[in-house]
């Protein structure tokens, strides 16, 4: 359960999203708005990207999450995908999510681990190699979001904020990507929040809320999914 | 993981100093102490020639300032230019000795090789010989026998004096002249141990041949001198590993190391070095200045520097290649780490002499703190070397308020010939941590992920048995130097 009250988002100041009391329980949650609101801002704040100021409270499964470092809300079950995650040369993504696993304390055994991951990228389409590959390193946009998804199936957190991960998919992976979000979920008490303007995830995915972030700075959540529908209709002004 | 955070506690595991009963000369550097020197040493006359001449040119030269460094003036007289364990001989190492070694990791093998246990199961095939050096001599070289099998010599440079006059006589010099620098010169003085080796023709050597230094004694230099040759269509991998106690005084080492490789030779020479680099005040560590010279003298020969260096409070270090041959190949592959007070000057010199000559050199500095890092370099293709070329990467990675300065100079005099240059500087990204933090990594070893990444082309330049160890020094030395 994530909770935040007269959550606020600033940078340098200036506030981008403001007062937001919005709850996710387990279940699926979509994020709209138009371009330039802050819908990755308001994920990289729960994740605590140092480049953001914030104000209020964010509870998350019973903990204070602003007071946490990005790590610790990493350890306590949170996951945000990246639009654009950063390369890091000469770390191959296998010795990556090994890292990352051993950290989150997931425990399995690396040829077990090997195995998941290789399925994982093959499900992908990304090639038996993929494992050995640098980190995000000459890697394009596709890619780059695939492997994301890789970590989502890896790490398996309680709750993923999926910043518009449909974006530079084929039509093909989008079926995967759908069929993999659904399992995410199916797997219960997960909370998925998905940030996405792609009719045919939201409708497949059913969500229980809707969220919508203005050009104001605002939030407001609601239950009735129509919501979306009539954006996914007629746009943001119709 | 573990193992790092286990050793979180102590940033300098290999500052503890050993209680041994030595023979020390008293502190000074005059004539007089020089040729005491190479009396006790019971040297032939050539050899304290060699010393005396060396000696007589230090009085007319000043140490070099043109380097990126700042210390305290270096006081020669107060130190003692000689410090060695009493033992009469070599099966009778003082435990305490042995003790020191086991505290420093020197594997077990190893270990058991000094203690005269060779090998118990003729089914091990020993992959290591090691010879140490504490303080200013060699206490044990292991697997002589089974190196002599194949012709190899390897034995410390005072037996080698004794036993092989004829071959050191042939090569002492013949690379670093006495009058090359200041600290060249001042090794030829007085320098008191370190490794020779000979691979005879045509001899692949069997295993890693390894020279562990030791700096115990305080207020004392080391000078050590090292010497190998490959004979034709020989191959040899050698590797050097250093620590000293944490003193709050500087120890000062300046040692010489001559590489010769001839016709199709190869001589593959790694280095981890870590030396006391001093607290995190700058008080103490070792001044480090060292002259690393390698000659393919002979075509179609080979050397190849690989150093890791983590340690000393200052670096004035240089290995170079000499590419005398035609189609010789010269390679430098370096990863230097500083932190706090560190600092660190360090390159390389590729002198292309034949045609066809090759080099590569590939630099990763990484600076931490108030530490300078300096990349110096020269690569410099002569009149005759024809269709020559030479590749250079120089990347740096900063975080704090450290300094990274890239010196490359290049003199080219022969318009057949190719040098290219690629250069890289950059503070640490703090995208890449926050990326990696957002998986579940804490600071120190998000820091630690990118920085093995950044490094990852040299070390795998290292042979494998030592890589483990390069990389975990690397862990140890981020810790101390992270948040």
């Amino acid at each position: 359960m994530l909770v935040t009250q007269e959550f606020t988002i600033k940078v340098d100041n200036e506030t981008i999203l403001n007062d937001m009391t919005l709850e996710y329980g387990p279940g699926v949650h979509v994020i709209m708005g138009p371009n330039g609101v802050g819908k990755s801002t308001f994920a990289h704040a729960l994740m605590g990207n140092p480049n953001y100021e914030t104000e209020g409270a964010v509870e998350f499964n019973g903990k204070d999450l602003l007071s946490m470092e990005t790590y610790e809300r990493a350890r306590a079950g949170l996951f945000i995908s990246f639009q654009a995650p950063t390369p890091i040369e000469g770390l191959s993504n296998f010795q990556f999510i090994k890292q990352a696993m051993t950290s989150l304390n997931k425990n399995q055994s690396i040829k077990e681990n090997l195995s998941t991951f290789r399925q994982s990228a093959n499900d992908l389409g990304l090639g038996s190699e993929w494992d050995k590959k640098q980190l995000n390193v000459e890697a394009s946009g596709g890619e780059k979001k695939k492997n994301e998804l890789i970590q989502l199936d890896m790490l398996d957190p309680q709750t993923a904020i999926l910043d518009e991960p449909d974006s530079g998919l084929d039509i093909d992976a989008i079926k995967i990507l759908v069929e993999k979000l659904r399992a995410f979920v199916d797997k219960g008490d997960k909370t998925l929040i998905i940030v996405s303007h792609y009719a045919e995830l939201i409708t497949k995915l059913n969500p229980d809320t809707v969220t919508i972030l203005d050009k104001k700075g605002n939030a407001k959540q609601t239950e009735d999914i129509q919501v979306a529908y009539d954006i996914l209709e007629n746009g943001f002004n119709g | 993981m573990t193992e790092v955070s286990k050793l979180a506690d102590n940033k300098y595991t290999a500052g503890f100093s050993t209680q041994t009963d030595t023979e020390d000369f008293e502190p000074g550097l005059t004539e007089d102490i020089v040729k005491r020197l190479s009396a006790i040493k019971d040297e032939p006359e050539w050899v304290t020639e060699f010393r005396l001449k060396a000696f007589a040119h230090l009085q007319t030269i000043k140490e070099p300032t043109w380097a990126h460094v700042n210390y305290a003036p270096i006081d020669y007289q107060a130190l003692s230019y000689y410090s060695a364990p009493k033992f009469r001989n070599k099966d009778e190492i003082p435990p305490e000795i042995l003790e020191t070694f086991d505290k420093l990791g020197v594997p077990l093998h190893e270990r058991d090789a000094l203690l005269g246990i060779e090998t118990k199961d003729p089914n091990i095939i020993p992959t290591v010989a090691v010879d140490v050096v504490f303080d200013s001599v060699s206490i044990a070289t292991t697997f002589q026998k089974e190196l002599k099998k194949h012709g190899i010599i390897f034995c410390s440079i005072s037996e080698a004096i004794q036993e092989h006059p004829e071959l050191v006589k042939e090569y002492l010099g013949s690379v670093i002249p006495a009058k090359d620098n200041y600290f060249a010169c001042l090794n030829s003085a007085v320098f008191t141990d370190g490794t020779f080796c000979y691979i005879p023709k045509g001899v692949k050597c069997p295993m890693e041949l390894n020279t562990y230094f030791r700096i115990n004694a305080r207020n004392t230099g080391q000078f050590e001198r090292t010497l190998i040759i490959a004979d034709a269509d020989s191959y040899v991998s050698y590797l050097e590993g250093c620590t000293a106690p944490a003193y709050d005084e500087n120890t000062l080492h300046a040692a010489v190391v001559e590489l010769v490789t001839h016709d199709r030779a190869e001589i593959k020479y790694s280095t981890v070095q870590n030396w006391y680099p001093g607290d995190e005040n700058g008080v103490g560590g070792v001044l480090n200045f060292v002259t690393k010279r390698g000659l393919c003298k002979g075509e179609s020969s080979k050397i190849s520097w690989t150093q890791v260096e983590t340690g000393s409070a200052v670096t004035w270090k240089y290995p170079s290649c000499i590419l005398r041959g035609d189609n010789s190949v010269g390679e430098f592959y370096s990863v230097a780490v500083t932190k706090g007070k560190q600092m660190a000057d360090t390159g390389t010199k590729m002198l292309h002499v034949g045609k066809n000559t090759k080099s590569t050199i590939i630099s990763k500095g990484i600076s931490f703190g108030d530490s300078s890092n300096t990349y110096r370099g020269q690569v410099r293709i002569g009149k005759k070397a024809h269709n020559s070329r030479n590749y250079t990467q120089c990347d740096s990675l900063m975080l704090d308020n450290s300094k990274a300065i890239t010196i490359p100079v290049v003199s080219q005099h022969n318009n057949t010939s190719i040098v290219e240059h690629e250069a890289s500087a950059g503070k640490l990204s703090e995208e890449a941590l926050y990326y990696l933090q957002s998986r579940g990594l804490d600071e120190e070893n998000a820091v630690s992920l990118v920085v093995n990444g950044f490094c990852k082309d040299v070390f795998q330049k290292l042979p494998l048995e030592f890589a483990a160890e390069a990389n975990q020094l690397l862990n140890v030395t981020l810790e101390g130097a992270v948040g």
